[in-house]
């Protein structure tokens, strides 16, 4: 069997385990999970529960009423407002409304109730009053005149339909993502930065490279991390979409679904970004050598990566300005760009897998450039390499430890 | 002789930019043997050993390891304790021996049958589902010797094997090696105790300053260094035996030191003293200097050399 699977079993097994770990797969989603339902059960209670207020009275002054048709259920009129205000202090109705002469003109209604008068209450005395003004019209006319806007908005480029109650969701949509794949491939190459840290402060590392090539072990860890990361990735998205599922009954949550295009499009993305987080996060981890220092250039590397957000505004005012265009092809920023750009606007597919291109080079050259400053910082205990010293590394591989086993008439005297 | 060569060490130099760390360095190690590498700090043992295990490349000069260059299947023979050593502190200690033996080829099972025997022997069998962290320093050696022999190799380096250790737990350690050495391994041993390479080893290697400064059999080393002089303990006139030049009191010892005129055989001298009613003599012995002294004085003359 390869050694890379067995570290990077070893690396899945240890970290799975991790209370940290454990804590961001599932704690976080079961935190927000519960905080929604929690917000659903609440609104539900204020804003739907007219069995709260009981019977309802209202006063007509203006005559508009006079010769009701279509009376809600629990409504009944009252002769004035003092006696409905009676009925209100003695509990038989639980709110009332007054319909005052000036309604025509003024188009002024009071409504007076004991506790929060329920959105819902309000919605159904406008109806019965729409219903009552409008009563010479005919039914589809009153109709329209409850509801003159059928809102639909439909994103012309991308063809993705979004009702206008939505809006608000879709402007945060790609945070929401980018939150998602973000946390799935930082955390975990985090993790990885600080095992080869670990390995190298405790010694560990020489054992390991007499056992293995300094590039299996890259590789075990840059899998067993990954999985790791798609695990914690595959537990967001299904509570996500049970969130989704159980939350259509939220106004502003109806009608709206994880688009296809942008998972898959996410996934690219953040699996390339996660390849080329971990093999520098590697990289950093042997160089420096500990835990707080490489702590401080990673977190450099996430403000790089998180400069989109700064330029958010870019995204609206010139979608298809130098700024935008940049963003979403610099592999640094790309990851978020596009989601972002696919989000809010569109995005051609030709310019979609440019960007992947760019980023899936660079992390094979980030790859292989880390795994030779891997291979040779590992050891390097006490003095660290200068950047100039880095490079000469890069240029004179043979001086390094490699197992080819072909290289060994080459080494013999030959410079 | 052992038959088998286990490493063979031809020429080599490396350079830390014009920092010379090995200067044509030559030796081989044989199986069966425990083969120790002195050296002052610095002296470049490190550096070789690093060299011999692949971790560097030598600037110049060749390596050949268990028959050949090293690769993938010969680092499965090879066991190594490097000198300054620890472990995956929150992980069990025979999860972490597990893992480290199936890198080296062990199936899980086997590596996992092996560490608990290995932690059986070593009286640490209470602990193999304990952290690491909860180890003395002691122990955690131990663990680490256990470690470098799981997969049974043919060939171990082991530097500064005792460091840390009481003696009951050296006494175990040396058990071991000794076990190892004769089921046919070689041992490299790289430590600063005198005292052990004078009765473990079989032969040994000092380096200083990159270059070597002693190499062979033990005892011929240090017979290289003997004083023209015998230690003798007892009653009697000494000085009036034949062929002894003059008398000198031992260093930190109890006995006399007689220096022999040139060419007078210590053997000579002894069968004169046992003919000798006069003289009654209760140790006799070559004036043999420990290694730590030859060491100190290889050192000396190096730097003075320099």
């Amino acid at each position: 069997m390869n050694k890379a699977w067995l570290i990077a079993r070893e690396e899945f097994i240890n970290n799975v385990k991790k209370p940290s770990f454990l804590f961001t797969a599932f704690g976080i989603p079961v935190v927000i999970v519960v905080i929604m339902f929690v917000i659903v059960a609440l609104l539900v209670e204020t804003e739907e529960n007219t069995e709260r207020i009981g019977a309802v009275a209202y006063v007509d002054q203006s005559g508009v009423l006079a010769d009701p048709v279509e009376v809600p259920e629990n409504f009944s009129a009252y002769p004035s407002e003092e006696a409905a205000h009676e009925a209100l202090e003695q509990n038989t109705v639980g709110a009332y409304f007054v319909v005052p002469e000036d309604y025509i003109e003024s188009g002024q209604v009071h409504a007076v109730s004991r506790t929060n008068l329920p959105e819902v209450m309000q919605d159904v005395f406008d109806a019965f009053l729409i219903a009552n003004l409008g009563r010479t019209l005919d039914p589809e006319t009153v109709e329209r005149l409850i509801e003159p806007v059928n809102s639909q908005i439909l994103t012309l480029d991308t063809g993705r339909v979004i009702s206008s109650s939505a809006f608000f969701v879709v402007l945060f949509m790609p945070f929401i993502f980018v939150f998602v794949f973000m946390m799935g491939s930082q955390t975990t190459s985090t993790y990885l930065m600080s095992s080869v840290v670990e390995e190298k402060s405790n010694r560990l590392m020489e054992i390991l490279i007499t056992s293995v090539t300094p590039f299996q072990l890259l590789l075990g860890k840059i899998i067993g991390l990954g999985v790791l990361g798609l695990l914690q990735l595959s537990v967001w998205l299904i509570a996500g979409v049970l969130l989704l599922t159980f939350g259509q009954s939220l106004e502003f949550l109806q009608g709206v679904s994880i688009p296809t295009d942008m998972i898959i499009t996410g996934l690219i993305f953040f699996t390339l970004n996660y390849f080329l987080y971990s093999s520098l996060m590697a990289g950093i981890g042997a160089v420096t050598g500990t835990e707080t220092e490489s702590r401080q250039y990673a977190s450099i590397l996430s403000l790089v990566t998180a400069v989109p957000f700064f330029l958010t505004i870019s995204f609206f005012t010139d979608p298809d300005g130098p700024v935008v265009t940049f963003l979403t092809l610099f592999p640094f920023t790309s990851p978020i760009s596009v989601i972002m750009k696919m989000a809010w606007g569109s995005m051609s597919i030709e310019h979609i897998i440019l960007s992947a291109v760019i980023l899936l080079v660079t992390t094979i050259v980030l790859i292989w450039v880390s795994a030779r400053i891997f291979r040779w910082a590992l050891l390097l205990y006490g003095k660290r390499p200068s950047l100039r010293q880095i490079f000469t590394a890069l240029r004179r591989a043979p001086t390094m430890a490699t197992t080819a086993p072909t290289s060994a008439a080459d080494n013999n005297g030959g410079r | 002789m052992p038959s088998t060569t286990a490493i063979k060490v031809e020429h080599i130099s490396k350079s830390y930019g014009s920092f010379r760390a090995v200067d044509d360095l030559t030796f081989e190690v044989y199986s069966g043997e425990i083969f120790a590498m002195l050296g002052p700090n610095g002296a470049g043992k490190s550096t070789t050993i690093r060299m011999i295990l692949d971790i560097l490349k030598p600037d110049t000069g060749t390596i050949e390891i268990l028959g050949g260059r090293i690769n993938d299947a010969t680092k499965n023979r090879i066991g190594y304790l490097p000198e300054e050593r620890g472990l995956y502190r929150s992980v069990p200690v025979a999860d972490v021996m597990t893992y480290l033996g199936t890198l080296k080829g062990l199936s899980r099972v086997e590596a996992r049958k092996r560490s608990l025997a290995y932690l059986e022997r070593f009286d640490l069998a209470a602990y193999a589902k304990k952290k690491v962290s909860e180890l003395s320093k002691g122990m955690q050696q131990k663990v680490q010797l256990a470690v470098t022999l799981l997969h049974d190799p043919d060939l171990i380096i082991i530097d500064e094997p005792f460091s840390g250790l009481d003696p009951v737990n050296t006494l175990l350690i040396e058990e071991v090696i000794k076990e190892f050495r004769a089921k046919g391994g070689a041992i490299v041993m790289s430590t600063h105790q005198m005292y052990q390479v004078e009765y473990l080893a079989d032969r040994l290697v000092m380096i200083n300053k990159g270059a070597q400064a002693l190499y062979g059999r033990v005892g011929e080393v240090r017979a290289r260094f003997a004083l023209p002089a015998v230690i003798v303990e007892g009653e009697g006139d000494f000085a009036s035996i034949p062929g002894v030049e003059r008398i000198e009191t031992e260093d930190g010892g109890h006995g006399m030191l007689l220096y022999l005129q040139k060419g007078v055989e210590p053997d000579h001298v002894l069968a004169q003293m046992a003919q000798r009613p006069d003289i009654a003599l209760s140790r006799f012995q070559l004036a043999v200097p420990r290694l730590t002294d030859i060491f100190i004085e290889v050192v000396e003359q190096g730097r003075n050399g320099a």
